[in-house]
């Protein structure tokens, strides 16, 4: 073992020391925005024009400390999760290649039957497969191409369900992250790629929302910092805003098991620029999934305008949301196993590198890994035998 | 020799010449059991190892675990037993070899590569193996295997891929077999016989 455990006490009992500050700070703050929750509940329409111009969560019209308890579902409703996992293009391996794993599970309450699972795995190794706009594919790129590979299996999934209430549901925000390096048009390209998938969804008859544990988002608390400083945006820009590191999920723990907060906007620009002239506006609630003399365990929920605006689908998703991690405890139990069902473990990595050196071999093409990648798979455990 | 029906049992995950194990995605009704014929292509084209499963082995789990004691949904319970990928392995001893023409009850020259099929011989291939019994030398001497116990599972699944008038004629046979090869430890004999008779 190359790291010092026994040069790290001293680092670790300040962290402690340190976090344990941090807490009793924290519990001061979390005590004043829930005080300006409740004081400015009311005054959510006149902050709307402000929010958006200082990225704070945009309310809706009811009042931000609303919440909602747990509604019934009905006995049958098939919940779809899909998820992905990649391998990125490594330069000192044998090939260049990336590999996309997207793994999915439709869980169909009521029904006693075992949930239906799948798992699609795609290579990329042609010259146009890992090369766009000039760049190699991977980091945010091929997290792109992950994310629409989800959405797209995510809707191909729910088309094939048959009638009845569904919900699909996407592990993290339903806002896609493109980086600024890609040209305009190639962004606007994959951005109009996913919003496609999501009418695929909506077409379906499905509600889609996306599941965001342990959010770190600050967009409510940058709200109440605003509605303190009487919605004057120029203000809340340049003054400080106590509640700047506490994130708003602090904020919503004393939601009752099971319960809901108010809707809000994603204040984000793409939501404005791309999503909503698509009729996708992504709206969020704040969801506390832990059944009743638990701790409080919440999630942050991310739905476009056509499942937020209407409180029959909206309560669906809820409801079905709550179903789902009960089974568990306090996560889905669907987007557990479609995690479970993409992700390439480093055993199953190292048998499919294995596979395509034998590939190589059978097809006549001599390849080898790096100098480096070679001497770090001796020194890191590795049982590579190949070097040609 | 034609390979009938291709059941497909799972994919070599770790090998060696004397023995290799394979994963499956679930417990399937259809999956051999202990003492099952199975065989896998080898390197060469037409090449082919064959073996006996002597171990079936489902490993822990800790999110099956997490369902222990709970309220569990009967549709979680189908799932983890009828979908999900728990790691079975099955762990096969290897007994025999064939280039495509001639079946050797000898150690292949190579072992199965990783991730190839397993797949369960047909009737016609286990009597095929079977004809001879010289393989029962390389099952009676594995160390990693429960051996008499897998010779005697072996045999009655070889008998009973015999046409039904000649399975007995095949199981004395196998039996004459034994006593040539074990005749220095009558208890031993006497024990795996015994296995023979009463199952």
């Amino acid at each position: 073992m190359t790291l010092e455990l026994s040069r790290l006490t001293g680092q670790v009992q300040a962290m402690g020391e340190e976090l344990a500050a941090r807490e009793r700070q924290y519990a001061d703050l979390v005590g004043l925005a829930r005080r300006w929750l409740a004081q400015y509940a009311a005054r959510g329409e006149s902050l709307g024009h402000a929010a958006r111009a200082i990225r704070a969560a945009i309310p809706t019209g009811e009042p931000l400390d609303a919440h909602h308890a747990l509604p019934a579902i009905p006995d049958r409703i098939a919940v779809v999760a899909a998820d992905g996992s990649q391998i990125q293009p490594d330069r000192h391996g044998a090939v260049l290649y990336h590999l996309i794993n997207i793994g999915s599970l439709v869980y169909r309450h009521g029904s006693g039957e075992a949930p239906e699972t799948r798992s699609v795995p795609t290579l990329g190794y042609t010259e146009e497969d890992l090369y766009e706009g000039g760049m190699l594919v991977a980091g945010n790129l091929l997290d792109v191409r992950r994310d629409l590979a989800e959405i797209t299996h995510l809707a191909d999934v729910s088309a094939a369900e048959p009638p009845g209430p569904t919900i699909a549901l996407v592990d993290g925000s339903l806002i896609l992250w493109v980086l600024d390096e890609l040209p305009p048009q190639e962004r606007q390209g994959k951005m109009a790629d996913y919003l496609e998938q999501l009418d695929r969804i909506r077409q379906a008859g499905a509600a889609v929302a996306g599941f965001i544990s342990r959010p770190r988002h600050g967009e409510v608390t940058r709200l109440l910092h605003l509605a303190s400083v009487d919605g004057d945006a120029n203000r809340a820009s340049q003054e400080p805003n106590p509640l700047e590191r506490l994130p708003d999920r602090a904020v919503f723990e004393n939601l009752p098991p099971g319960a809901r907060s108010a809707l809000f906007i994603n204040p984000s620009s793409i939501n404005y620029e791309q999503y909503r002239p698509a009729g996708h506006t992504v709206y969020f609630f704040y969801l506390n999934l832990a059944e009743a003399g638990r701790d409080p365990v919440i999630a942050r929920v991310e739905l476009p305008a056509w499942v937020a605006e209407y409180p029959d689908r909206l309560a669906l998703v809820h409801g079905a949301i709550v179903a789902q991690a009960r089974i568990t405890g306090d996560y889905p139990y669907a987007l557990i196993r479609a995690d479970e069902l993409a992700f390439i473990g480093g055993p199953e990595r190292e048998a499919f590198e294995d596979m395509i050196i034998k590939s190589l071999l059978r097809a006549g093409v001599r390849s080898a890994l790096s100098p480096k990648a070679y001497y770090k798979s001796l020194t890191r455990g590795g049982r590579r035998k190949y070097r040609r | 020799m034609t390979l009938g029906q291709n059941l497909q049992v799972g994919r070599v995950l770790r090998t060696s010449t004397r023995s290799f194990v394979i994963g499956c995605e679930v417990m399937r009704p259809a999956i051999p059991t202990f003492g099952s014929f199975v065989r896998a292509e080898g390197l060469a084209p037409g090449s082919v190892t064959y073996g006996l499963i002597y171990d079936v082995c489902v490993e822990d789990d800790r999110f099956v675990r997490h369902f222990i004691g709970a309220d569990t949904p009967e549709e979680v319970i189908r799932e983890m037993r009828e979908t999900r990928q728990v790691p079975i392995e099955v762990s096969v001893l290897a007994v025999g070899c064939s280039d495509g023409e001639t079946i050797r009850h000898c150690l292949p020259a190579q072992p199965p590569v990783t991730l190839d099929w397993l797949y369960q011989c047909t009737d016609e291939e286990v009597r095929a193996f079977t004809a001879r019994f010289d393989y029962f030398r390389l099952v009676l001497e594995a160390r990693e295997a429960p051996a008499d116990e897998l010779l005697a599972a072996s045999l009655r699944i070889a008998a009973a891929a015999q046409p039904e008038g000649e399975r007995e004629t095949f199981l004395i046979d196998a039996g004459r077999e034994l006593a040539r090869l074990l005749a220095g430890d009558p208890m031993r004999l006497e024990g795996l016989l015994h296995r023979l008779q009463t199952r």
